[in-house]
């Protein structure tokens, strides 16, 4: 029967007899026998580093800090500004009065 | 059916794992550390501190995505396409180490030109040591295309089939079987010193 196209030839479903035996005879590694106990103590080491601070996410602490300081830094940013001539205008306002205290008092 | 059973128990260990269960993933490690390790250390080339923690970071990566777990395909399929992203990572990576240190890359090309004549010199039929054919087959398949190793070794060692090593490579079952034919006939030429039929 002709080949379709599709059909890859005697290959295609494994090595075949000898080459698989070949291929089988270097063995394949198996994990030691710590494997697992090993990826457990890393695992609880990464996630202790991720839970350091108050048994919180470093990364909520951080943010926390991060959003104080920048609510800090704008209500800084938008206090009201007293310019020079408000301060003499205030001061001037004062003597004034002083002055005007000073006529009723009869000084 | 004990394929299908295998698949359920795995599934329940990955819902306790998404709900923090550190005893799941101990007891999933224990079911698939030689599959995972071995793969690893087929693909990069051996066993070693690398493989270990190329397979440590299999597992962790499983135990963080697990909440996102659906069990549409089988566990091992998913186990093994993290297995594939990382070590192909880890080799692209290593490879453009290498290319940085051409001296390095010298060096390894010498000695596995060395290593590669003192094998084929001998003539295996007369002096076939258990030794000797594992360092063959060994350097074979490291010489092996990435994706190529990758599918013999699931096909020949995990015994699956060619629709699953496709969904592993995200590549059709056609392509599967197209790479293990290529793989095959390198393997043919790399090996033809210790093969009885002709290539």
């Amino acid at each position: 029967m002709r080949k379709k196209r599709d059909e890859i030839g005697d290959g295609a479903e494994g090595l075949g007899p000898e080459l698989g035996r070949l291929w089988a005879s270097a063995p394949v590694p198996k994990a030691p026998s710590w494997f697992a106990a090993r990826t457990m103590a890393r695992l609880r080491r990464e996630e202790d580093s991720r839970k350091s601070w108050f048994g919180m996410p470093k990364w909520v602490l951080i943010g926390t800090g991060l959003a104080l300081l920048a609510l800090g830094w704008f209500r800084w940013e938008s206090q009201p500004t007293i310019r020079d001539a408000e301060v003499y205008a205030a001061l001037n306002a004062l003597v004034e009065e002083d002055r005007e205290s000073r006529w009723w008092a009869g000084l | 059916m004990a394929e299908d059973r295998e698949s359920k128990i795995d599934d329940a260990l990955v819902r306790r794992m998404a709900e923090g269960d550190e005893e799941a993933l101990r007891e999933l490690i224990v079911r698939h550390e030689d599959r995972v390790y071995g793969t690893v250390a087929r693909m990069i080339g051996g066993a070693g501190p690398d493989a270990e923690d190329l397979a440590q970071q299999i597992f962790l990566r499983i135990w963080k995505a697990a909440p996102k777990y659906r069990a549409e395909a089988k566990f091992t399929t998913w186990l093994m396409t993290v297995t594939r992203n990382l070590v192909f990572t880890f080799c692209e990576a290593r490879a453009r180490r290498l290319e940085v240190s051409e001296e390095i890359v010298d060096e390894e090309a010498e000695e596995t030109i060395q290593r590669k004549e003192s094998v084929a010199a001998r003539t295996p039929r007369e002096d076939l040591s258990g030794k000797e054919l594992i360092e063959a087959v060994e350097e074979a398949c490291a010489q092996l295309p990435m994706k190529q190793r990758l599918v013999v070794h699931l096909r020949e060692h995990e015994d699956m089939d060619f629709s699953e090593i496709g969904e592993i490579l995200g590549i059709s079952e056609l392509g599967a079987k197209s790479l293990m034919f290529r793989a095959r006939e390198n393997l043919k030429i790399k090996l033809s010193a210790f093969l009885t039929e002709p290539s």
